[in-house]
């Protein structure tokens, strides 16, 4: 197998034959935010199929898409559709097409996820800015040697989301007059749904929410020197004493209700992002 | 592929080809802390490369030599470069240089390595030496069938840290004036830095100190029968609520800083090992 650098070059090759922009922020659109894809005004779109090394996503929902084009007065690429650990994917397959927008040139990562609510303020619908994260997915993207042109072999994690942005998104649910949360997700593999015991244990560590992605993006985009955001959307709570069984049709209806709040915070830190680039 | 012990005794002939002595002690030295061998007195000198099966490092400032000698008079073999999960080696090549002193007859086993401070009173300089530890990698070098001529299927795991050895050097580090400490350490695969949150955790779990080494050493040293000493120099402070950006290359000069301290507590420890053997 091409080394890892050399499969990232092939890919983006593959992607700028047919668009020739430097994107200014990569989006992973994850669960809620279906509405910022049809908000992108497209210039190009590829299935993951027709590009090299990408993952063919597997999970409900997610069909896998890389969108180029223009969003809120930027330059964008976003991905629809994600692979993740619990379906299999090596770990370096789920962060490529991050380190494939990183390459075109993005600066800035924005990503969703849904996610179950530990702390019990929170509320189903509530959107969570991530302040910070827990990886305890028994897996790291950055296990391996290391190539520099990357970046460094051991990244500092001192701040992976940006606190400017987390302030900025704030600010909109404050103007838009909503509940958004800040606060810490941890990351577990999946794909079964923790017990009582499990979600217990990970509010007692210091998580606010608990998803089975995002932080793999995270620590790739960190490592390639990307500036983050992240968003999370409750979609149920996981209270170890007061716990219902999940039910996928409802997280699903729960997600789609949320989505406006969501793309609001979205779209805010993309205006400032237009804004301070003078774009 | 021959098996783990058949690995082991090869790398282990390949060493007595060039030094047939059987050493007291091995020593693994980490980040930065490669220059703590000059106490060595030196007969042979082995690149990893020359020992079958002995994968090569990767990491920074970590060299890849296995050095046969004598340390304070006691024979000794001194691995200046280690093996990490983080480099992408299962754990049980990672930790081949532990079977291999095993083999070649020590009985004593030194881990010396670069750590963050999660106790918020350790400075960076600091010595820590290993009380207990806490494995957060989830892979387990002993995961597999286990070959019971290398060691039990369930290793005891009461007292992994030598507490006569781990007295030895908490007496040297005083006698020396040193800041030293006696601390819990938490293995994490790495290789990126902990986030905050991640270091609250790890200070909520009962960890003093954290890193990406040494456990799966300890782990496959207890597994062998070795009797270990584990040294840790705080490099940075890992401090979730007044957090400073973690560097790579500042580890590596904390460490090198540090080495004459790690030096010295290695030395008084091999000379306490040379009266124990006199006295047997």
């Amino acid at each position: 197998m091409t080394e890892l650098y050399d499969r990232i070059e092939e890919a983006a090759a593959a992607v700028r034959a047919r668009w020739p922009g430097t994107p200014h922020a990569a989006l992973v659109l994850g669960t809620g935010l279906g509405g910022v894809a049809d908000a992108i005004a497209v210039e190009a779109a590829f299935d993951f199929e027709e590009l090299p090394h990408f993952p063919v996503p597997t999970a409900l929902s997610h069909h896998g898409r890389l969108l180029c084009g223009r969003l809120a007065g930027l330059s964008i690429v976003a991905t629809r559709g994600r692979a993740h650990v619990y379906e299999g994917y090596p770990p370096w397959q789920v962060v490529f097409p991050v380190r494939v927008m990183r390459a075109l040139g993005a600066e800035l990562l924005v990503v969703s996820q849904a996610v179950g609510g530990l702390d019990p303020r929170y509320r189903p619908g509530d959107p969570m800015i991530v302040e910070d994260h827990i990886n305890l997915m028994g897996v790291n993207p950055l296990i391996g040697p290391n190539d520099e042109r990357l970046g460094p072999r051991f990244p500092d994690m001192s701040r992976p989301y940006d606190p400017e942005l987390v302030d900025v998104a704030l600010a909109v649910a404050r103007r838009e007059d909503f509940v958004a949360h800040v606060g810490v997700t941890v990351a577990v593999a999946g794909p079964n749904l923790e017990t009582r015991a499990e979600y217990r244990l990970l509010r007692w560590i210091g998580a606010d929410v608990v998803g089975m992605s995002t932080v793999p993006e995270t620590l790739a985009a960190v490592h390639g020197g990307m500036r983050v955001f992240g968003v999370s959307v409750v979609t149920d709570m996981c209270l170890p004493d007061a716990l219902e069984p999940a039910d996928a049709e409802v997280i699903v209806r729960v997600a789609e209700a949320a989505a406006p709040k969501l793309e609001a915070l979205v779209l805010g830190v993309l205006r400032h992002e237009a804004g301070r680039a003078g774009a | 592929m021959e098996g783990l012990a058949e690995r082991v005794a090869q790398a282990a002939t390949a060493v007595r080809a060039r030094w047939p002595k059987r050493p007291r002690l091995a020593v693994v030295l980490g980040s930065g802390l490669g220059g703590v061998a000059d106490s060595l007195a030196l007969d042979a000198e082995l690149p990893y490369g020359e020992v079958p099966h002995l994968p090569r490092p990767t990491a920074l400032s970590h060299r890849g030599r296995l050095l046969c000698g004598r340390l304070a008079d006691l024979p000794a073999v001194v691995f200046q470069g280690r093996l990490h999960l983080y480099e992408g080696y299962a754990l049980a090549e990672a930790t081949l240089p532990v079977r291999l002193a095993r083999a070649l007859g020590a009985e004593v086993l030194i881990l010396a390595n670069a750590a963050g401070g999660l106790d918020p009173r350790y400075r960076v300089g600091d010595i820590v030496v290993l009380d207990d530890h806490i494995h957060c990698m989830v892979a387990n070098p002993l995961t597999g069938w286990n070959d019971g001529r290398l060691g039990p299927r369930f290793p005891d795991m009461s007292a992994p840290y030598d507490r006569a050895l781990a007295a030895v050097a908490l007496a040297a580090g005083h006698r020396g004036g040193l800041r030293i400490w006696s601390g819990v350490y938490a293995a994490v695969s790495g290789p990126a830095y902990e986030t905050r949150a991640e270091r609250r955790m790890l200070r909520r779990l009962g960890a003093d100190l954290v890193g990406m080494s040494t456990v799966p050493e300890a782990i496959v040293a207890a597994h062998a029968g070795l009797r270990t000493l584990a040294l840790s120099v705080v490099t940075n402070r890992a401090l979730p609520d007044a957090p400073e950006r973690d560097d790579a290359a500042e580890v590596v000069l904390a460490a090198g800083a540090a080495a004459q301290s790690v030096r010295r507590i290695l030395l008084d420890v091999a000379a306490e090992l040379a009266r124990e053997e006199e006295g047997e």
